[in-house]
């Protein structure tokens, strides 16, 4: 069930309160003093002919004699965000409709509906405004039953014989549809919900669905609850007077301390910070500090500040010191608790798509697979950061500490390019005319050994072992026996030459050629 | 049983993360320098390459370097996430033999120095990568200094593998020098027989926090 809040022609309301004494007279709230609009009218003046939209002096001309009161848009909204703050002492979840009307959830709460009507009245009493209080199953049938009376409660299955009498404007729709409306004879929601549905509809457009759902008692609108305004303040008042500069930056650089630690556990920073001080005198002084860059440092916060003091002066000792921040924006990044090193994902996106856009640049993930060929045991991916999860982890061995890693010996892999080799008792002596003073091997890869179905279809040809296997034609599944054409045969070798360059190297075939080299 | 003090620990490393990344910075957690992955070479580096800063692999191809560049990715990619400009020889399977958790390491193929360059300025920027390497290729010095201001603004090291030019080697905080030593071979002969290893020396010969001229003897194997 839902309490529904509202204060009738709320922005007039609370301009009225500004005047007490003339609660009698008729008002008229304007945005501006002279030359302005009117935005809302009380009872009486619409009795005399005041209008929501006219100029003040036409206004003023139809309800001679008009209050003309000044929408003070700041304080009305201050109203109602404290009306709403109370409004958290009935339930945890109010839906901030508009400015004049709130929805409060009371599924769960204690008390009955007349309980909880008394209760809002209570709670809101100290603001002297005129609020209604009714509950009704959804949003607009609350609403409506603050219409019929205050305190109205309207069960679910009443909803639409509640709504039935109330006048077509409980729609909150446009006058001219009203108006099209009572010249079809139909003046109030109950004649509204006897209409055909789809006739009524056709008629009207796709939004007399939902005028035709309210007047059946229907609301299929969401509940909202409004978000907590997260206030980050520091204060310190009655600690003393502080007469001296260097007082005054010690008691902000403390203040500026808290508020940052605040900040850094909200995972917020400041984007506009307020300073105020008082004096002993009485006096107080605002000021102002933005930020270019939301931040929660408080060196910098500090150094901002000391900019702004420097011009000021104080003609009584200050007493008092408080720290607001203003504007919060969003900071830090999403992180899991046990991976405080994860980058943040956006900026790694970021850094993705701007190296995509480099021309020439390819930023991938390798990954380790079994395979024969040297090549062929990695393959390389699109890089995704958000698969790493605990992997790297689980591969590392347990008694790998900081600072003694796994050493071992790295390949370079480079062109694949043919060189003439001499043997010498069937090892190689010597490679492009350069000696080989030490060798290891030769150790034969040959990749029909396991796989009756050959991957790779060439045999001697260096250019296509840069990359991965070639897909083989369709072929009839028989094995063949090794170093038959179609599969790839080699012996490799490790040589170290008398140049100190230690590589890699294989016979296909008749021919040499030059794998990679070891650095 | 987890002891206490590790537990602590944890904690606060997690807390301080949390607070430095809330507070809008992503700079590292701790000023440590970033480990070579051998201990003697860390050792000769008064605790391992300085971070925020440019450090360079020196030695021709065939000199051992790409082993002690492995160990200083094994270590990065252990802590966090890493990334390497390369020319597409690197070998990945004997990275990850040498301790390299590929899934934390963006592996990055530019053809030209530009591009290099201009890679290396997208991860610096990023603040993602604990460590960038690329190879040491032939650009301006005032694109060296504005990656070493990168560096330094992001909290990582940039590793350069290759014969430093001297507008690199004026703004590198480090430079190491890689020589193989000796070349080890297992026992046997013929196919029984197999590469085992082998030493590299590396000598220290520019270093901002400590005395140049140290050597270490690495061990690959």
């Amino acid at each position: 069930m839902l309490l529904c809040i509202h204060v009738a022609a709320f922005r007039l309301a609370v301009a009225r309160r500004s005047f007490p004494n003339d609660a009698g007279d008729h008002c008229i709230l304007a945005d501006k003093p002279d030359r302005g609009r009117v935005l809302e009218v009380d009872e009486r003046a619409h009795a005399l002919g005041a209008r929501r939209g006219q100029t003040v002096l036409q206004a003023c001309a139809a309800a001679g004699g008009a209050r003309v009161l000044v929408h003070d848009a700041p304080h009305a909204h201050a109203v109602w965000e404290d009306m709403l703050d109370d409004l958290d002492a009935l339930s945890p979840l109010v839906d901030d409709a508009a400015e004049g009307t709130a929805y409060v959830e009371m599924r769960g709460c204690d008390g009955m509906a007349s309980d909880w009507i008394a209760r809002a009245h209570d709670i809101l009493a100290h603001f002297d405004l005129p609020v209604r209080a009714a509950v009704g199953p959804n949003k607009f049938a609350a609403r409506a039953a603050t219409y019929v009376r205050d305190g109205c409660i309207c069960a679910p299955d009443e909803a639409a014989q509640l709504l039935a009498p109330l006048p077509l404007e409980a729609l909150d729709v446009e006058p001219a549809i009203v108006e099209r409306l009572h010249l079809l004879g139909i003046h109030s929601l109950g004649e509204l919900a006897r209409l055909p549905h789809g006739p009524f509809v056709r008629r009207f457009g796709a939004r007399a669905v939902r005028w035709h759902e309210y007047a059946r008692g229907i609301d299929p609108a969401p509940f909202r609850p409004r978000p907590y305004g997260l206030h980050i303040e520091a204060a310190t008042f009655g600690e003393g007077s502080a007469a001296q500069e260097e007082q005054v930056y010690f008691a902000l650089r403390v203040l500026a301390e808290r508020v940052c630690g605040d900040l850094s556990r909200a995972g917020k920073a400041v984007a506009l910070l307020r300073t105020a001080f008082e004096c002993e005198n009485g006096d107080m002084r605002e000021v102002d500090a933005g930020f270019a860059q939301p931040t929660a440092d408080p060196r910098t916060i500090l150094d901002i500040l000391r900019a702004k003091l420097e011009g000021l002066t104080f003609d009584a000792p200050i007493t008092g010191l408080r720290l607001q921040a203003l504007r919060l924006e969003e900071c830090g990044t999403r992180t899991t608790l046990f991976a405080n090193t994860q980058p943040d994902p956006q900026a790694l996106a970021i850094a993705l798509a701007r190296l995509q856009a480099v021309g020439g640049a390819q930023a991938h993930q390798a990954h380790v697979r079994p395979a024969h060929l040297l090549e062929s045991r990695y393959s390389t991916a699109p890089f995704c950061h958000g698969e790493v999860s605990s992997r790297g982890t689980e591969r590392r061995s347990p008694e790998l500490v900081e600072g003694e890693g796994t050493c071992s010996t790295q390949l370079r892999m480079l062109p694949v390019r043919e060189v003439a080799v001499e043997l010498r008792g069937n090892t190689p002596a010597r490679v492009d005319a350069r000696p080989v003073v030490n060798c290891a091997g030769p150790w034969r890869v040959d990749d029909s050994w396991f796989d009756d179905s050959p991957l790779c279809e060439q045999s001697g040809d260096p250019g296509s072992l840069t990359g991965a296997p070639v897909q083989a034609p369709a072929r009839p599944p028989t094995a063949k026996p090794s170093g038959s054409p179609g599969h790839i045969v080699r012996d490799e070798y490790d040589v170290l030459l008398d140049d100190g360059m230690l590589c890699r190297i294989y016979r296909q075939g008749e021919q040499w050629y030059l794998r990679g080299a070891y650095d | 049983m987890v002891p206490a003090a590790a537990v602590a620990e944890t904690f606060a490393s997690l807390k301080a993360g949390l607070e430095a990344r809330a507070a809008g910075r992503t700079a590292a957690l701790s000023y440590a320098p970033v480990s070579s992955g051998f201990a003697e070479l860390d050792r000769a580096l008064a605790g391992g390459f300085i971070r925020g800063s440019i450090a360079t692999l020196e030695g021709s191809p065939g000199s051992g370097r790409t082993a002690v560049l492995a160990g200083a990715l094994a270590g990065a990619t252990r802590a966090g996430f890493a990334a390497a400009i390369h020319d597409g020889t690197l070998y990945p399977p004997d990275l990850e033999r040498a301790g390299v958790c590929l899934d934390r390491l963006l592996l990055v193929s530019a053809v030209s120095p530009l591009a290099t360059a201009r890679c290396a300025d997208i991860l610096l920027r990023s603040r993602a990568f604990g460590v960038v390497t690329l190879p040491a290729v032939n650009v301006r010095g005032t694109v060296w200094s504005r990656l070493g201001a990168l560096a330094q603004k992001s909290d990582a090291l940039l590793l350069a593998l290759g014969g430093a030019s001297t507008e690199l080697g004026y703004f590198a905080s480090t430079r190491v020098r890689c020589a193989i030593d000796r070349v080890l071979w297992s026992e046997g002969s013929g196919v029984l027989r197999e590469l085992a290893g082998y030493e590299v020396c590396t000598q220290v010969f520019k270093h901002r926090r400590g005395a140049p001229g140290t050597v270490a003897r690495l061990r690959i194997a």
